[in-house]
C-alpha cells in the first residue's frame, strides 16, 4: 500500500515536468521590475499596465498563433535580486525577451548576461551610458533602452539654467550610491562650466537617506541659486525639498526624469514652486489623459511615467516578433532582437522610434523641459540635441 | 557658529527620535536578551495607523495619535504571542528567535505595501512653522517630538522604578529565569514590554511618518537606533537615551563638516571604537556567568 502510494506520488510529481511539452506556441515576455521595496511605486502600476495589454493582445488573436505569456519577477530595488530574476528569466524560463530593469545600477551587470543568453533584454528608465555601451565603445549586443542617455540629460539642463534661466551658482546633492545621479552630476557640471557657471558646493547622501538638514544648512552658507538634486527616485527631492523650505533656504531645484511622479506634487508641490526639470515623457502631456483616467478608474492606482516606458518595451516587443515571424516564419529571440535594433519610425506608447544600431539608444528622442508651477507640471519647452 | 548650532540643533531632534526606539529596543533586548527586528514593522503600523486614522477615519489628530499607538501596541503584543511565545517556552535559542523576528518584520512590512502601494503620504495638516532663534532654525514639529520623546521616557522611568509592576520587570532584566521561580509570571512580563515596545515604536513612527513621509520602508532607521542602543550600553535604558543622542549629533556634525560621504563610516567606525574599548557600551554592565 506504501509502495502504490509512492509511486503514485512520484507520477504525480512527474506529470508537472510534462507541462513543458505545451503544443501551443508562446511568445513569454520577461518583467523584472520592482514590486517591493522602497522604489515599489515604480513597478507597481507597470505590472498591471503590462498585464492589462497582453491580454488585450491575446483576445485580439496574440501574435500570428502565438499567445503572450507575461512572466513577471520582484527585483525588490536590490541589485542582486535584479540580477537573480534576469537570470532566472534568461536562463531558466528561456523568455524571448525581457523588459527591465529600471534603474542603471542594475541594468548595467545584466547587459552582460543578455549578451550570454542570447536574449534581447529591454532596459527601461536605465539612462547611464554603460548599460548599453561597454567601456570600449562597443554596444551590447542584446541590450537596448527605452529612454534618453544621462549625458544628454545631464548636458540639457546645464545649457536650460545657463542660457534660459540664466543661472550662475548651482551647487548640487546627489546620492553617491545610484551611478544615474552621479553619472548626470558629472555631465551637469562639465558642461555648466563649460558654459562659464559655477558649481559652489557639491554635497552627497546615499539612498534611502531621509535627513538631508546637515548638507542643507552646509549649502545656505555658499550663494547657491539652485540646487541640482539628480536623484532617481521623488522620494529624496520631496524630503529634500521640505527640508530646505524649513531651513527658509529659498532656493530652486533642479531635476531629472527620477523625479516623476504624481506623489512628488502631494508631497511637496508649493515647496517646489518654480523648480525646473528634464523629462522623457511627463503623465501630465495631454496625449496621456484618457488612459491615465480609465487606469485609475479600473485598478485605483495612477498610472505613472515607468507604467509607460513599460509599455513602450512591450509595443517593441511585439514589433519585433511580428517581423521575426515576417522574416523566419517563427518568432525567435533573435529574430525580435534583430528587428529591435534596426527599428525606424516605430509607434509605441509614447510616441514613435527610431533606435540607433550602434548605441542601441532611441536616436534623437527629445528631452522634455518642464517647471513645478502651482503644484502642477508646466511642459516650457522641447530640447532636442543638434545632430 | 550659527552653521554649528544648526547642525546641533538638527542633531538633537534626529536624537531624541532614535531615543525613542533605541530604548524600545533595549527594553526588550535587557529582559529577553534577543533582538526584536520586528521593530521596523511596528514603526510602520503606527504611522500607517495614523496617517488612515486621519484621512479615512477623519479622527481629529489627538485622537488618530491614540488610535495609533494602542494599535501598535496591539500588534506588538499580537507579535509577541504568535512569534517569539511559542519559541520561548521552548527555551529555544536566541537566533531561533531574531530569525522569527525577521520572518514577523517582513511579513507585516510587505503586506502593508501591497496592501497599500509604496508611495509615499504627506500627514495633513500637521506639520507646523519654523522658529527661527538667532538665526538658527528649528521646526516647531522638532520642538514638539523632542519634547513628547522625552515624556514618554519620564513616564517609562516612572513605571519601571516607582511601581511594583516596574519592579518585577526589573527584576526579571536581571534574571529571567529566577525571576520566574520567585513568581513574577513571564507570560506577563513579556505583554508588558513588548506592550511598551510597540507604544513606543507607534509614537516613533508616528513621529517619524509626519517629519519625513510614510511609507512602507520608513522603519529603515530602526537600525540607527540598535546601533545607537548598543553605544550606549545594550539593555540600559539611560545609556540607550545618551547613545541616541551622541548618534544623531555625532551624524550630523559629520555630515556638516566632514561630508555627507562619510556619515555611515563615521557611525560604524564609533561603534566599533566603543566596542573594542568599552565592549559593554557607554553604560552597560558586565554580566559573568557565576557558576
Amino acid at each position: 500500500m506504501k509502495k502504490l502510494l509512492s509511486i503514485l506520488l512520484v507520477a504525480l510529481l512527474l506529470i508537472g515536468t510534462l507541462s513543458g511539452c505545451s503544443s501551443k506556441k508562446e511568445l513569454k515576455i520577461g518583467f523584472n521590475t520592482q514590486l517591493t521595496g522602497p522604489d515599489s511605486y515604480i513597478g507597481q502600476a507597470a505590472k498591471i499596465a503590462l498585464e492589462e495589454r497582453v491580454e488585450e493582445i491575446n483576445k485580439a488573436g496574440g501574435i500570428g498563433g502565438y499567445t503572450l505569456k507575461l512572466i513577471t519577477y520582484d527585483s525588490r530595488s536590490e541589485i542582486t535580486d535584479a540580477v537573480a530574476a534576469a537570470k532566472r528569466l534568461l536562463e531558466q524560463d528561456k523568455v524571448h525577451a525581457m523588459i527591465g530593469p529600471e534603474w542603471t545600477g542594475a541594468a548595467v551587470p545584466i547587459a552582460q548576461i543578455a549578451n550570454d543568453s542570447k536574449i534581447p533584454v529591454i532596459a527601461t528608465t536605465a539612462s547611464n551610458v554603460s548599460v548599453t555601451v561597454d567601456d570600449n565603445g562597443n554596444v551590447y549586443p542584446y541590450m537596448f533602452r527605452t529612454c534618453f542617455i544621462d549625458p544628454y540629460q545631464g548636458y540639457a539642463l546645464a545649457d536650460y539654467a545657463y542660457v534660459d534661466m540664466g543661472l550662475r551658482k548651482v551647487a548640487s546633492l546627489t546620492d553617491i550610491s545610484a551611478a544615474y545621479s552621479v553619472g548626470i552630476q558629472k555631465y551637469f557640471k562639465d558642461h555648466f562650466e563649460e558654459l562659464g557657471g559655477e558649481v559652489v558646493a557639491e554635497e552627497g547622501y546615499q539612498a534611502n537617506d531621509q535627513e538631508f538638514r546637515a548638507q542643507l544648512s552646509k549649502i545656505d552658507q555658499t550663494d547657491a541659486e539652485a540646487i541640482l538634486v539628480p536623484t532617481p527616485t521623488y522620494r529624496d527631492i520631496a524630503l529634500i525639498a521640505k527640508q530646505g523650505a524649513a531651513l527658509n533656504m529659498g532656493v530652486i531645484y533642479l531635476g531629472v526624469d527620477g523625479w516623476v511622479a504624481e506623489e512628488l506634487l502631494e508631497m511637496a508641490g508649493p515647496e517646489l514652486e518654480g523648480s525646473i526639470l528634464t523629462s522623457g515623457v511627463s503623465s501630465d502631456q495631454p496625449q496621456f489623459a484618457e488612459f491615465n483616467k480609465v487606469f485609475e478608474e479600473k485598478h485605483g492606482i495612477k498610472p505613472n511615467v515607468y507604467a509607460y516606458y513599460a509599455l513602450d518595451a512591450l509595443e517593441m516587443i511585439v514589433y519585433g516578433a511580428n517581423e521575426s515571424l515576417k522574416a523566419h516564419n517563427e518568432i525567435t529571440a533573435q529574430g525580435i532582437r534583430d528587428a529591435i535594433e534596426n527599428m525606424k519610425d516605430v509607434q509605441l506608447f509614447t510616441s514613435k522610434m527610431t533606435m540607433e544600431p550602434d548605441t542601441h539608444n532611441p536616436h534623437n528622442k527629445p528631452a522634455l523641459i518642464i517647471e513645478i508651477k502651482d503644484s502642477n507640471w508646466h511642459q516650457l519647452k522641447m530640447f532636442e540635441p543638434e545632430s | 557658529m550659527t552653521l554649528f548650532l544648526q547642525q546641533l540643533v538638527s542633531g538633537i531632534s534626529i536624537g531624541s527620535v532614535y531615543a525613542l526606539l533605541a530604548v524600545g529596543y533595549a527594553l526588550v533586548y535587557s529582559v529577553f536578551s534577543f533582538t526584536n527586528w520586528a521593530f521596523d514593522a511596528f514603526m510602520v503600523v503606527g504611522a500607517f495607523g495614523a496617517f488612515y486614522a486621519i484621512t479615512d477615519f477623519k479622527l481629529p489628530i489627538p485622537l488618530a495619535l491614540l488610535f495609533a499607538i494602542l494599535f501598535t501596541m496591539l500588534v506588538s503584543v499580537f507579535v509577541e504571542r504568535m512569534a517569539y511565545r511559542p519559541l520561548r517556552i521552548r527555551e529555544a535559542p536566541r537566533l531561533f528567535m531574531m530569525i522569527s523576528a525577521m520572518g514577523a518584520n517582513m511579513s507585516i512590512i510587505n503586506i502593508i505595501n501591497l496592501q497599500f502601494g509604496g508611495h509615499f503620504r504627506n500627514f495633513p495638516q500637521i506639520t507646523g512653522e519654523t522658529l527661527s532663534v538667532g538665526g538658527i532654525k528649528i521646526g516647531m514639529m522638532d520642538v514638539f517630538a523632542a519634547v513628547f520623546s522625552f515624556i514618554t521616557l519620564i513616564l517609562l522611568w516612572i513605571f519601571l522604578y516607582r511601581t511594583k509592576m516596574g519592579l518585577g520587570i526589573r527584576a526579571s532584566a536581571l534574571d529571567l529565569l529566577t525571576s520566574g521561580i520567585m513568581g513574577i509570571n513571564n507570560d506577563m512580563v513579556a505583554i508588558i514590554i513588548f506592550g511598551i515596545s510597540g507604544i513606543l515604536s507607534g509614537v516613533a513612527g508616528v513621529f517619524y511618518g509626519i517629519k519625513y513621509a510614510v511609507f512602507p520602508y520608513l522603519g529603515l532607521v530602526t537600525i540607527k537606533a540598535m546601533i545607537a542602543s548598543i553605544i550606549g550600553g545594550l539593555g540600559s535604558l539611560p545609556g540607550a537615551v545618551v547613545g541616541s543622542l551622541l548618534l544623531g549629533i555625532l551624524e550630523t556634525l559629520v555630515s556638516g563638516y566632514i561630508s555627507s560621504e562619510w556619515r555611515d563610516l563615521f557611525t560604524f567606525s564609533l561603534l566599533i571604537i566603543v566596542l573594542l574599548f568599552m565592549p559593554n557600551g557607554l553604560f552597560g554592565k558586565s554580566t559573568k556567568e557565576k557558576l
